[in-house]
């Protein structure tokens, strides 16, 4: 059998699957079926088969070049690499939908693996019956708008052009979208349980506590695929930055953005019973927000150099993020009065105060970045004009609610519940505070000025210091398991997120750009270093012509940027070349071999600090965020944190 | 925690119905937008006076379209990279020599973003005996909002623009501009 | 003063110092160079999809990077150097929204948002604390009782 009728026939497979699933789940909610559900869990196991062979008989296309299957036609090439010709699948849009939904079939399993036990709770049935839908939906988008497995009549001798030559030209291209899907994807089992609660009226913690590892993970996932998208438009794009705001990059912070608001608010819900609605509606939120990104990543109704070709997936996408909206809103409506919290605050300075401070702030964040990346389109429909907005914008816009985030980053962790005396503050944040003036001083002393990445290095400071008493405390009670579990784990995270806020904040204000036409033997200056053009030679690749310039940095190393031309796609890239320290960057990339003289080279040199630890920081937040799921301290099942909260909280 | 049900249950729906109409006027904007290849261009100088085109030609002579503002001027921002622009030159030639003999017309050409000695080359290739200005022309492209060449601009007598086209000419293609907008 | 009060005092004393240090010296002046850099970051490129004049390499963005040179060299200032380009291009090349007209909403909706949002959370803070603890009935009380006795 062809590869072609091979993958129709999975995906036919896995769309049968999901509908009988559904239909299973349906009928055993009814309660005509009762107990039926439990069978539908070996469809989860089908789909996955599905799922999983769709994806085999797609790299196994790509890897022998079969051009009888139309992607594998417009997409590979007999000379693409090994290790791209595998991430070929993810570099186009159906082979990325393929991906998605060999995530999604692995989240169900999962889920069908650790709930399997509660039989026929109807909060797992409803859940399982929103996966089941979400899922259906994804492999019908393969038989569809998106159908991976369609013909192609190869003319003899044919061979494709490849892969978009800006995705084959740097191995983290082979990590950056799966893991970004894992998170992207992860949000869905949240989604599903707060559905499920919705939908049997259990409003209460069962969902929260159900899925908590799952969000976190999830939202890790996220962070590291951002972090890795931002490395490698770094590393492959040749403008010496990392992020734009640009409207796929935006796309992505989106459901980030809402599901960090999420993980900190949803601790005062398990603490104190409090901020029901507001959590459900962030998960919603969140899911919705990456499907809308899906839609908006590759529907080409905005322009993004990351943007997939435009489809005709959209319609398909905005359709499903309308059911999800009008679904979500009504069960939110209908269950308003049981979703009525029971608790209160006492007083706004305290942990709880804390993150609800925080949630607005991430609330208003993802409100300007959804509004500034939307916001051509309304213009456009309301006047006719077109208009842009773009980082200015979303700097200034910004920046103020990063610089409170940073501050309540300091604050909060060392906040106790409920009410916080001024001495209990002064004395937790005295050292805090200093690392924070430390910083600033430091910083000055080496030359740094500008109010705000002053103000960006002291907060910084700030929130470290408070992490690391945190994490110091822990550690001298309880040795190892110090670092383990998720408020300890969480103030690893925060030192990623300083990490990564003191860098951006360097590297925004510090930047310096040259752009130097050089003859064979010609230096430039550029921030304190010295290049030098040393001469140009031309390699050979088996997709690929690099024309390479030969650059001696400060009259140590030599650093090789390049322009590389891809005959199979008929594009030409810039290959830019990086030196990295701990303390500065440079970036280097070729603009032009200008025609006709062999010997000039027209280079763009950008020198930033502190880059690195932008990288470090996101691996940082990664691991924290392992360290955070992570089983750690056991709780009592009795302690007043995890029981129901109605019968403690009311007044204690 | 049972008297306040039925107002909270109201207080979900004043809070829910005015997100769902945010959200409705949100997918409704989505659904109706055309995708964004498929945008207009803007084109803001249709009606102006044309911006200042001066500079040395290949020939050494000054240009100064200034000089010519009984004419009409056809001016073609080429680079020798495009392919399109070479297309498009034999028609620019053509169109030269029929207004020739009637000296009503003049073409000049701008190079983008190109180097001289490519230019030279380019011309003795394909032929064209115009003004060419090769140096410093960053600002006229600028200064007409040239994006990408090949750009023509039909500016009439007296200064004004009458036109710009994208992508290749034709000389019928200029000559029925010239027509349309009263000119011989 | 107590000597925390003391240490605390001289926090406030130097963070201050060098932020306004910081904010006044600017070490050494910008360049033109710089100064074009970073106009140049706030255009979009007519023809790239999200770039911006200061990142895309194709020839408008080169040449449009060259003329900010040229009008910096010249001293022109950054509004002259935006309405030319607005005036050329249109207005779409200015990522900086307008603040007049409709694009005006755009810094106008988040601030109203962000003051409706913070008003929100202080009727919220108000609503929960001047809650009395009444809530409280006999039965709660025998049950948080109940829950303390047991280890």
């Amino acid at each position: 059998m062809s590869n072609s009728s091979l993958g129709a026939a999975s995906v036919a497979l896995g769309v049968a699957a999901a509908a009988c699933a559904v239909v299973i789940v349906a009928l055993g909610l009814s309660g005509r079926r009762p107990g039926w559900f439990r069978e539908a869990r070996l469809l989860a196991w089908v789909m996955m088969f599905a799922a999983t062979a769709g994806v085999v008989v797609m790299e196994r296309a790509l890897i022998t070049r079969d051009f009888t299957v139309a992607f594998v036609a417009e997409h590979g090439s007999s000379q693409t690499p090994a290790l791209f010709n595998v991430a070929t699948l993810w570099s186009a849009l159906e082979g990325s939908i393929l991906l998605w939904t060999l995530v999604l079939c692995g989240y169900v399993v999962a889920v069908v693996v650790k709930f399997g036990k509660q039989g026929d709770d109807p909060m797992l049935a409803w859940a399982m019956l929103t996966l089941f839908v979400v899922a259906g939906f994804f492999f019908a988008l393969m038989v569809g708008p998106s159908a991976p497995f369609d013909r192609f009549d190869p003319p003899p001798g044919y061979d494709g052009p490849g892969p978009n030559p800006l995705l084959q030209n740097h191995i983290l291209m082979a990590f950056h979208p799966p893991i970004l899907y894992l998170g992207y994807v992860g949000f869905t089992v949240p989604f599903a349980f707060a559905i499920g609660g919705l939908c049997t009226g259990r409003v209460g913690e069962g969902w929260l506590l159900a899925t908590r590892r799952w969000t976190v993970m999830a939202w890790g996932y996220l962070t590291l695929g951002i972090v890795l998208g931002a490395w490698w438009s770094y590393e492959t794009l040749g403008w010496g930055g990392y992020w734009a705001w640009d409207p796929v990059e935006n796309a992505s912070f989106l459901p980030w953005l809402t599901g960090t608001a999420f993980i900190h608010s949803v601790m005062v819900q398990e603490r104190r019973g409090m901020l029901r609605v507001w959590n459900l509606s962030l998960v919603i939120s969140t899911f919705s927000l990456t499907i809308l990104g899906t839609f908006i990543t590759r529907s080409g109704v905005l322009q993004s150099v990351h943007a997939f070709v435009e489809s005709g997936i959209g319609p398909w996408l905005l359709t499903f993020f309308a059911v999800i909206v009008v679904v979500s809103l009504g069960l939110i409506a209908w269950r308003g009065d049981e979703l009525r919290a029971p608790g209160k605050i006492d007083s706004p300075v305290s942990r709880e105060g804390a993150f609800l401070a925080n949630n607005v702030l991430f609330a208003a964040f993802a409100f300007v970045v959804l509004l500034g990346t939307i916001f051509p389109l309304i213009v456009e429909a309301i006047d006719g004009r077109t208009i842009s907005v773009g980082n200015p914008y979303f700097e200034r816009m910004t920046m103020p609610i990063g610089f409170v985030l940073l501050f309540l980053m300091a604050v909060a962790p060392v906040l106790p519940w409920r009410k916080a005396s001024g001495e209990v503050l002064s004395d937790r944040l005295h050292w805090p505070a200093w690392i924070g003036a430390g910083s600033m001083v430091a910083a000055a002393l080496l030359g740094a000025r500008g109010w705000s990445p002053m103000l960006a290095f002291g907060l910084g400071g700030f929130a470290g210091g408070a992490a690391l008493r945190q994490v110091a405390l822990a550690t001298r009670r309880q040795g190892w398991r110090g670092l383990v579990g998720r408020t300890n784990g969480g103030m690893i995270v925060h030192f990623g997120v300083v990490l990564i806020a003191i860098a951006f904040a360097a590297s925004n204000a510090y930047v310096r750009q040259g752009e130097f036409t050089m003859e064979v033997g010609d230096s430039a200056e550029l921030s304190g270093h010295t290049l030098t053009y040393e001469g140009s030679h031309v390699t050979e690749y088996s997709n690929r012509t690099e024309k390479s310039a030969r650059i001696l940095v400060d009259d140590v190393q030599i650093y090789e940027p390049a322009i590389a031309q891809y005959p199979f796609a008929g594009r030409t890239i810039g290959v830019p070349s990086v030196r990295s320290t701990w303390t500065d960057d440079i970036a280097l990339s070729v603009l032009t071999f200008p025609e006709g003289s062999d010997d000039t080279v027209v280079l763009r040199a950008t020198v930033q600090p502190l880059i690195v630890w932008l990288w470090i920081g996101g691996l940082v937040m990664a691991a924290g965020t392992v360290l955070a799921v992570a089983p750690g301290k056991r709780r009592r099942p009795t302690a007043p944190t995890s029981a129901p909260p109605a019968a403690h909280e009311v007044a204690v | 925690m049972t008297a306040p049900a039925l107002g909270s249950s109201r207080g979900a729906v004043w809070i829910v119905v005015p997100i769902a109409i945010v959200l409705s006027l949100l997918i409704i904007l989505l659904a109706t937008r055309e995708p964004a290849s498929e945008r207009a261009i803007n084109f803001e100088l249709r009606g102006e006076i044309a911006p200042l085109i001066e500079g040395e030609g290949l020939d050494g002579v000054w240009f100064d379209i200034d000089d010519h503002s009984n004419q009409w001027v056809v001016v073609n921002f080429f680079s020798t990279t495009c392919v399109p622009c070479i297309r498009e030159h034999p028609e620019l030639v053509e169109f030269e020599q029929r207004h020739a003999p009637r000296n009503d017309v003049v073409v000049v050409s701008v190079a983008f973003d190109d180097a001289a000695d490519n230019i030279v080359e380019f011309f003795d290739e394909f032929g064209g005996d115009w003004p060419v200005i090769s140096q410093d022309t960053g600002s006229i492209a600028v200064a007409y909002g040239v994006v990408a060449v090949p750009e023509t601009y039909l500016i009439g007598p007296g200064g004004v623009i009458i036109e710009k086209l994208l992508g290749g000419v034709t000389a019928d293609q200029l000559d029925a501009l010239i027509a349309s907008a009263g000119g011989a | 003063m107590s000597r925390r009060g003391l240490s605390w005092f001289a926090f406030v004393v130097v963070s201050l110092s060098v932020l306004v240090f910081a904010a006044v010296d600017q070490g050494s002046p910008a360049t033109n160079a710089d100064k074009a850099y970073a106009l140049a970051k706030d255009f979009a490129c007519p023809v790239c999809q999200g770039q911006s004049v200061a990142e895309s390499d194709v020839p408008v963005a080169r040449t449009i990077r060259r003329e900010i040179r040229v009008w910096v060299d010249e001293g022109r200032s950054d509004g002259f150097i935006r309405d030319q380009l607005v005036s050329n291009f249109g207005e779409d090349i200015d990522y900086t929204p307008s603040s007049s007209g409709v694009a005006s909403l755009v810094w106008i909706l988040p601030v109203v948002a962000g003051a409706a949002a913070l008003v929100g959370l202080v009727v919220v803070f108000r609503r929960w604390s001047d809650e009395p603890d009444l809530a409280a009935s006999a039965d709660d009380e025998a049950v948080v009782a109940a829950a303390r006795k047991r280890p």
